[in-house]
């Protein structure tokens, strides 16, 4: 049965959110996914896009059946003019291979994702897979190293994307500086694969640094904000200033052998730069901190805290995770309110850019975690931010608002999302608003 | 659609609206809104409406649209590729009354402002504090941010630091039909599609946009820059490729050739070498400590080519004329030549030498002197063709050696625009660079802002009976 053109599934079927069994189809080429979309199209069926399968988690169940198109076959290096500081490649590829790559180059994507070689956490559930480039993408995935380097849409120059015609559609380009048509590149990233399939993509790339360092600081809760405030109006220039509650800190911290008084939180500074701005900038902290003297871990012995404050992300024990954007000023007090009310939640909080992290450990159920997640959301939007649940049970998802109370923008996310897909093929309900 | 002078009625509801100052209408007084920065095609407006609140853009919009007239917004009208054109007349809306900074929070380093705050007004206002815009495109005396936001705009220092995209967190916008949108805010990451991304660059083809939360950047700790002297525009541009590969991104990266350099002495008489091939201005700055280091690795890298001399800015009054040189070269370029017409072309940096060797046999071949002074670092070239726009002949020779430019741009993997849009200059050029499945999907997204078309009409994209004749270069300035 030729259904599918470029079926290479070979029978799988994969289960999002508790909907399916979904078949699976693996496109060998876009020409292939091409007439896989206008398959789709023309039967009237949903396509589920999937990369490394490491955030299926993420967004409302499915709500039409269809495909699952998984996109790792689409995998090649396209272009890497390494002198120009770009790269070209399909949206398949696994991350971590990318950067590999660019590290021959002693060049990189500053863009942390949690990745399976992962030294100091337990291995993910089975399963799972490594994050690919569109996966990163349509996730709009970030870590430690986002307050001093920025976010994917800081990256991405150019875009390629299966429209609902099956139909390739591109927007930039290949230069680092660009502003002919719109940016449509933006406008993927971050969209959970509602929009189109993601085929290909130009980053620009930064070099490696010379040197990195990272300094921790253990402090009682009561003096979390003066210590961030303190960071923050440093003279240094952290390009990551992390906040870990007790219980994150032991736990995610627990193989790197940072000393930490019981019942205290951890607050990490990362820096990056020449060797002598990046001694000099530890010196400083120090100095500036007075009385507590930073534990500090440079160069190569730096390495494995990072990892840890990368992979935390994506910490596979717990049934839920949130995730809150806010003012970074807020950051302290929410996280003081969330120890308070669920004492055993991991948190982490990229305090820098007000991103907060948590993983809800215990024994959660659904109606706690709704009680408890309306507290968060208002406290949240106090702070000009919002809470979204980037993970849960599937069965409670028909009570459970993943991502929150929309906003008064919603209404033209919708009217986007008809315009591109006006048939609802790609990833049907999964993102705001139902998109 | 009624002619907006015939229409009285329209007229007597904008002075309804925001009152006897803030309404222009006489032929006297629309002259100077026929064109921008880009003045080889000219329309008049029918009124020019200037709005003190988003309520009442809100009005003017819904106005326009009750009466079927188009409607385009304009900040100082500084850009260089006909943004501001009036195309079909209608009604110009002028944001430079909008011009409040409403909010600056440090802690949280963002700002609150109006679209009409000049670019350098911001960064004036957050000098006291330690910080500053970071997007300084030359012209940041004049700009509005809401015309930066418009044209993603650039500059010199956004090769380290990025364009007005990567520090603009959130918009309010008022669409052709009205309605107002909050897009972002001044938290990161909000849930959705990000619609401040895609409105920031679309060249108010999408409605006006009203308020503006942007991201404010520390001012750096210290600078070291230098002038690198070099025989030839090759030696500077592998220079540029080296500090690049070497792992160094400088502030700044800029380049300026011979003919550019003698009209910069003349005018600034900062002691720039006249017979020099190239000169190369390099900035690295951040914190005091490390920057020796980047600073030494440079000139190192700068003798290895071949370098003549590297000279370094010793003093801040040096430093500020070295600046002050560079962003007004494009003025000082009168000096060359009753007018002149300049490009905004981007290559993949290490086509630089390739795209400038091109541009000087493109200036023999028309006979034409074109000169160069541009941000090197990024790729993004700015050659400068003189000519008299008395001679009806060399005007044609400018745009097509002009054309013929941005054509080898596009082959070498490039673009027709960094920084200044496409307007309706370039807009020939939109289906070269893009395929008619890429302007599909960019006409799907402009109808869900602007469905009707009503707002900014002929810009951006090309569309069918929309063509606008090129026919005589005029005298432009940019950078
Ligand atoms: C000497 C000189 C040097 C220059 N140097 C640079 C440079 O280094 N880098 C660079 O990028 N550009 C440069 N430019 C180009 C120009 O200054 C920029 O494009 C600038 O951002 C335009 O701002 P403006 O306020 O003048 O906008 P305008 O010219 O008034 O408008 C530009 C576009 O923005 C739209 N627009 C304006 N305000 C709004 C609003 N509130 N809502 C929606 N749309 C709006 C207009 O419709 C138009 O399409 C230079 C220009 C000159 C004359």
């Amino acid at each position: 049965m030729e259904l599918w053109p470029g079926d290479r599934s070979m029978g799988s079927t994969l289960e999002i959110d508790g909907f399916g069994p979904l078949p699976l189809v693996r496109p060998g080429s876009a020409a292939e996914l091409g007439e896989i979309v206008r398959a789709a199209a023309s039967n009237g069926s949903a396509l589920y896009p999937l990369g490394g399968g490491t955030k299926l988690d993420l967004g409302n169940p499915p709500t039409r059946q269809g495909n699952v198109v998984d996109m790792r076959a689409l995998n090649q290096v396209i272009d890497f003019p390494a002198r120009d500081m770009t790269v070209t490649v399909q949206a398949g590829m696994a991350v971590a291979s990318l950067q590999e790559i660019l590290a021959h180059e002693k060049l990189r994507l500053p863009i942390d994702v949690a990745s399976l070689r992962s030294l100091t956490l337990p291995a993910r559930r089975e399963g799972a897979q490594q994050s690919t480039v569109g996966g990163v993408l349509a996730t709009n995935e970030s870590g430690p190293r986002r307050l001093g380097f920025g976010t994917l849409r800081d990256y991405v120059i150019g875009i390629s994307v299966m429209n609902d015609e099956g139909r390739e559609f591109k927007a930039g380009g290949r230069v680092v500086k660009n502003v002919a048509g719109y940016d449509l590149c933006k406008l993927l990233v971050g969209s959970l694969g509602t929009l189109g399939i993601i085929t290909q993509v130009t980053f620009k790339l930064r070099p490696l640094a010379d040197q990195h360092a990272l300094a921790a600081i253990p402090c009682a809760a009561e003096s979390l904000e003066e210590l961030v405030n303190r960071i923050h109006g440093s003279r240094t220039r952290p390009v990551a200033l992390e906040a870990l509650n007790p219980s994150a800190a032991s736990v995610a911290l627990g193989q790197v052998s940072l000393p930490l008084p019981t019942g205290h939180w951890m607050v990490i500074a990362g820096y990056e730069g020449n060797h002598t701005a990046v001694e000099w900038q530890v010196r400083e902290l120090a100095k500036e901190l007075g009385a507590v003297t930073p534990e500090v871990r440079i160069g190569d012995t730096a390495e494995p805290l990072w990892q840890a404050l990368i992979e935390f992300n994506a910490w596979p024990e717990t049934k839920v995770t949130f995730k809150a954007n806010l003012l970074p000023s807020a950051t302290a007090a929410f996280c003081a309110a969330v120890d308070r009310l669920a004492p055993n939640t991991l948190t982490k909080a990229h305090a820098g850019s007000g991103i907060v992290v948590g993983h809800l450990t215990g024994d959660w159920t659904r109606d706690r975690t709704a009680a408890f997640l309306a507290v968060w959301r208002e406290l949240a939007g106090k702070a000009q931010g919002r809470v979204i649940v980037t993970r849960c049970p599937w069965e409670w998802k028909n009570v459970i608002n993943v991502w929150g109370p929309i906003g008064g923008d919603a209404w033209l996310m919708r009217e986007v999302k008809e315009k591109f897909d006006p048939h609802g093929i790609f990833n049907p309900g999964r993102f705001y608003h139902g998109i | 659609m009624p002619a907006l002078s015939q229409s009285t009625l329209l007229f007597d509801r904008l002075l309804k609206i925001v009152g006897p100052e803030g309404v222009l209408s006489a032929v006297s007084d629309l002259v100077v809104y026929e064109c921008d920065g880009y003045t080889i095609e000219k329309h008049r407006p029918d009124a020019v409406v200037f709005p003190t609140t988003t309520d009442q853009v809100v009005e003017i919009v819904k106005l326009c649209g009750e009466c079927g007239v188009p409607f385009l917004p304009r900040g100082a009208g500084t850009s260089l590729a006909g943004g501001c054109l009036p195309v079909g007349g209608g009604v110009m809306i002028s944001l430079t009354r909008m011009k409040r900074i409403l909010e600056v929070n440090c802690r949280d380093r963002y700002a609150v402002i109006e679209p009409g705050v000049v670019n350098l007004w911001l960064t004036n206002h957050l000098k006291p504090q330690g910080f500053h815009f970071a997007p300084d495109p030359s012209s940041q005396g004049a700009c509005t941010i809401g015309g930066n936001v418009a044209t993603n705009s650039g500059g010199p220092h956004t090769l380290k630091y990025g364009v007005t995209v990567n520090h603009v967190l959130g918009l309010e916008i008022v669409l052709p039909d009205g309605r107002v949108v909050r897009t972002g805010g001044p938290a990161e990451d909000y849930p959705g599609f990000d619609l401040t991304g895609v409105i920031v660059g679309s060249e108010g083809t999408f409605g006006v946009v009203t308020k503006i939360w942007v991201r404010i950047t520390r001012n750096p700790e210290a600078y070291r820059t230098l002038l690198g002297v070099f025989e030839t525009v090759d030696d500077a541009t592998n220079t540029i490729s080296d500090i690049i590969g070497a792992g160094i991104i400088p502030g700044a990266l800029e380049m300026l050739d011979n003919l550019i350099l003698q009209a910069v002495e003349a005018a600034f008489h900062f002691g720039f070498p006249l017979d020099a091939g190239a000169v190369l201005i390099m900035e690295v700055d951040g914190l005091e400590a490390g920057l020796d280091a980047d600073a030494e690795c440079i000139i190192e890298i700068a003798k290895e080519n071949r370098a003549r001399e590297v000279r370094r800015a010793s003093t801040e009054a040096e430093r500020l004329l070295l600046w002050k040189s560079r962003k007004q070269a494009f003025g000082a370029v009168g000096r060359l030549a009753p007018s002149y017409c300049t490009q905004d072309g981007v290559v993949p940096r290490t086509k630089l030498p390739h795209i400038l060797r091109v541009i000087q046999e493109i200036g023999r071949r028309y006979d034409l002197r074109i000169a160069n002074v541009f941000h090197a670092g990024d790729g993004n070239i700015h050659p400068i063709v003189l000519f008299d726009e008395r001679d009806a002949a060399q005007v044609k020779r400018v745009l097509a050696a002009s054309h013929e430019i941005l054509d080898d741009c596009i082959a070498c993997g490039g673009s027709v625009t960094g920084e200044h849009g496409i307007g309706v200059e370039k807009i020939d050029f939109m289906p070269k660079l893009f395929s008619p499945d890429d302007l599909a999907m960019m006409i799907r997204l402009r109808s869900a802002f602007n469905p009707e078309g009503r707002c900014s009409p002929a810009k951006m994209l090309p569309t069918a009976g929309a063509c606008i004749e090129q026919s005589k270069a005029g005298r432009r300035a940019a950078l």
